[in-house]
């Protein structure tokens, strides 16, 4: 008698949906074995963090402005990875994307902001940012398609271009430099807010939700509807199923892989032009990350749309959650959160396996048993 | 300070300041010749560092601490195989995950200590650390006129990563099982149907080259004297290891030499300054370029070099694995 592994057919939704809750039930079980092991309250923890504080606190709406404002970007930058990741192209270039949209954006903002209406800042920095980010991104869609050049690393070297780039303008006092208070000795990035910023929704008296919530909703169901009902996306899918197939049925592969690396990239630069028309100024710091969580997320979400924006708030109120919490746990270290996202992917990933194989007795030397 | 003193120094610096990155490379460069690419090594030297420094100072031994450093990147190494080899999750996300948990659980463990009643431990108040980490000239070499006070008067750790480099370098070229490795990261298939356990070789070799890029991290630890702030002591040369695995054409000889390049970058960056003052004349150029442009060139060399391999295209003198981030599922076969 041996153990193997074989492939299994589709597993039905709801036999995956708890295997996948189990995992995430079991990493929050490790969590609190380790709040326990600290002396703390698992359960006080968590609900501090699922709650992000907002019970009873006077305050809460700005926590829930705090949140949504970190929750776009990342919803925005997954959704626009998965389109790349649905052709098996390896973007891990989000970071660096999302850097060129940024600089590009509040270059806008500070050099033609003065002169222009609001509304047309805003429109050029969305496009702006979307150009210049979708060519960095097919920069390694062209080189991957020209000369078969490893995509993931390519895109890794150039997010830490644009990195050195970003903190080469945020910390050269020079004339040319306009991104950097003029006052300062030191270098501080010139905040914009009085010149443009996204209009705010006020919903009730103290409660503002920004604009960008419904551009990034309607762009969500947009690439929903992109991807289920139009030929691109059709083209898509079937090029992440298998290139050789699709170029068999006569589909010009190439185009089709640039014209997916540029749209996804340009996204990410529209989410970082949301980011930074609605913090009003550039920061060293000004990802958040969201290109790397982005890949996490989109693959956690299975690359599915909708999921994406569920797994991102989830994700979200983890980060944003745990910060809250560190402020009344003190002996609980406010990276608690990544590493619990750590353990929670790790299972998630090992769930997954249970998803698309199973496991069999074997008699030796004979067939496996269905 | 005297002219040739400062080129002295500046070597010295090349070389203490960027072993750390030859540890990463060799370590990633065992784990890619299996085959797996591992995004993680700035998370699993994270973990060596914390593990390794904490550990060894408790024990106030530096053997303790590699041996530590070794064993948790090691462990590290581990999950990354139990996940991607035996469960056939995603390469890429398990290595990210890996780094996004590395470092959560470096500042975690860092910053947990740091509030217990203790303390975090200060390095010089252990004397077998702090001696063991000091500087050991080797004889007669180190009495060469400027280059040998510079490249060869150096700390055990140097030494070690210098012949673990050469070591791997050997084994990956001139034995059986150097042999055999490769041919798993080439094509896992054809090597299992000669008879080659696949599975247990990415194990092995994902677990020793995680655990040489944990002895990296402890290596950073020391380098920093052990002073734990908001900033990692990693300080992404886990990333820059990435890249030079690339430069080094997947050789670990030829990452010594990259390493030097690339440290040679590191050390203009911060001692270009000194440089152009003892001679304005020759490099005072120096001084005017910008030190984010240093940091930037590793990644922007590395990035040439992949492009410019691509576009020459000569299988056989690429040392990229040729199966380097897919899976080996046997049935598929």
């Amino acid at each position: 008698m041996g153990l193997r592994v074989v492939k299994r057919d589709g597993l039905p939704l709801w036999k995956r949906a708890i295997l996948y809750l189990s995992a995430v039930v079991l990493a929050l079980l490790i969590g609190a074995a380790i709040l326990l092991f600290l002396g703390v309250n698992p359960l006080d923890y968590y609900y501090q963090m699922f709650t992000m504080g907002t019970v009873n606190n006077p305050i809460a709406y700005k926590t829930f402005m705090n949140y949504i404002k970190e929750l776009l970007p990342l919803a925005l930058t997954s959704v626009a990875l998965s389109l790349a990741f649905k052709m098996r192209f390896w973007n891990i270039g989000g970071e660096g994307q999302f850097i060129v949209g940024a600089i590009t954006a509040t270059y806008v903002a500070l050099a033609w902001g003065p002169k222009l209406p609001t509304a047309v800042t805003l429109i050029l920095m969305c496009v702006l940012a979307m150009v210049t980010a979708g060519l960095y991104g097919l920069l390694a869609g062209f080189l991957k398609v020209r000369f078969g050049t490893n995509e993931t690393l390519l895109t890794l070297m150039l997010n830490y271009v644009a990195l050195y780039a970003l903190y080469f303008v945020g910390e050269t006092k020079a004339d040319w430099n306009l991104f950097l208070q003029e006052q300062s000795a030191r270098p501080v990035f010139k905040s914009f807010k009085d010149i443009v910023a996204f209009p705010m929704i006020p919903i009730g008296d103290k409660f503002k939700l920004t604009s960008c919530v419904i551009f990034t909703l309607i762009i969500g169901v947009a690439i929903y509807i992109y991807l289920k009902y139009t030929k691109h996306g059709y083209e898509i899918s079937v090029i992440g199923d298998s290139a050789g197939s699709a170029r068999y049925a006569g589909m010009k592969v190439n185009r089709i892989v640039l014209r997916t690396v540029f749209l996804s990239a340009a996204l990410i630069g529209l989410a970082a032009a949301f980011k930074v028309g609605s913090a009003g100024v550039l920061s060293t710091a000004i990802t958040d990350d969201v290109g790397w969580t982005g890949i996490i997320v989109a693959w956690l979400a299975q690359l599915s749309t909708g999921m994406i924006f569920l797994v991102s708030a989830l994700i979200t109120v983890l980060q944003f959650g745990s910060t809250v919490a560190a402020a009344t746990f003190r002996q609980v270290d406010s990276s608690f959160a990544n590493m619990l996202q750590g353990i929670i992917l790790f299972l998630v990933l090992a769930a997954d396996f249970y998803t698309r194989f199973r496991i069999v007795r074997v008699k030796k030397g004979g067939k496996a048993h269905e | 300070m005297n002219k040739m003193d400062v080129i002295t120094s500046f070597l010295h610096a090349i070389v203490v300041y960027n072993i750390p990155l030859l540890y990463g490379t060799v370590g990633e460069i065992t784990v890619e010749k299996s085959g797996s690419l591992n995004l993680g090594v700035e998370g699993i030297m994270a973990v060596g560092a914390i593990f390794g420094y904490l550990c060894g100072c408790y024990a106030n031994s530096l053997g303790v601490g590699i041996l530590v450093a070794f064993l948790t990147g090691a462990l590290c190494g581990l999950l990354f195989a139990v996940l991607t080899v035996s469960l056939q999750a995603n390469q890429n996300i398990t290595g990210l995950t890996l780094t996004t948990f590395g470092l959560g659980l470096y500042f975690f463990v860092g910053n947990g200590v740091k509030a217990s009643p203790k303390g975090f431990p200060t390095m010089s108040n252990f004397e077998n650390i702090q001696s063991g980490f000091s500087d050991r000239p080797i004889p007669l070499l180190s009495k060469i006129p400027v280059i040998g006070e510079g490249l060869f008067s150096h700390n055990l750790l140097v030494y070690l990563g210098i012949a673990i480099a050469i070591l791997m370098w050997w084994y990956l070229r001139h034995t059986s099982v150097g042999l055999r490795l490769r041919a798993v990261g080439e094509n896992p298939a054809a090597a299992d149907s000669v008879g080659i356990n696949v599975k247990l070789m990415k194990y092995l070799h994902i677990c020793a080259g995680c655990g040489i890029m944990g002895i990296g991290g402890y290596y950073m630890a020391l380098n920093m004297s052990g002073s734990f702030n908001s900033s990692c002591w990693i300080n992404g040369y886990g990333w820059i290891a990435v890249a030079l695995v690339i430069f080094a054409n997947w050789s670990p000889a030829l990452a010594i030499l990259g390493t030097f390049v690339f440290g040679f970058f590191n050390t203009l960056r911060v001692s270009g300054g000194s440089l152009a003052l003892a001679f304005p004349n020759v490099l005072g150029w120096l001084a005017k370029i910008p030190t984010q442009m240093y940091q930037a060139l590793p990644f922007i060399i590395t990035a040439i070099v992949l492009v410019v391999t691509s576009i020459r295209n000569k299988r056989g003198s690429s040392g990229l694995p040729a199966a380097l981030g897919l899976n080996y599922y046997r049935e598929d076969r």
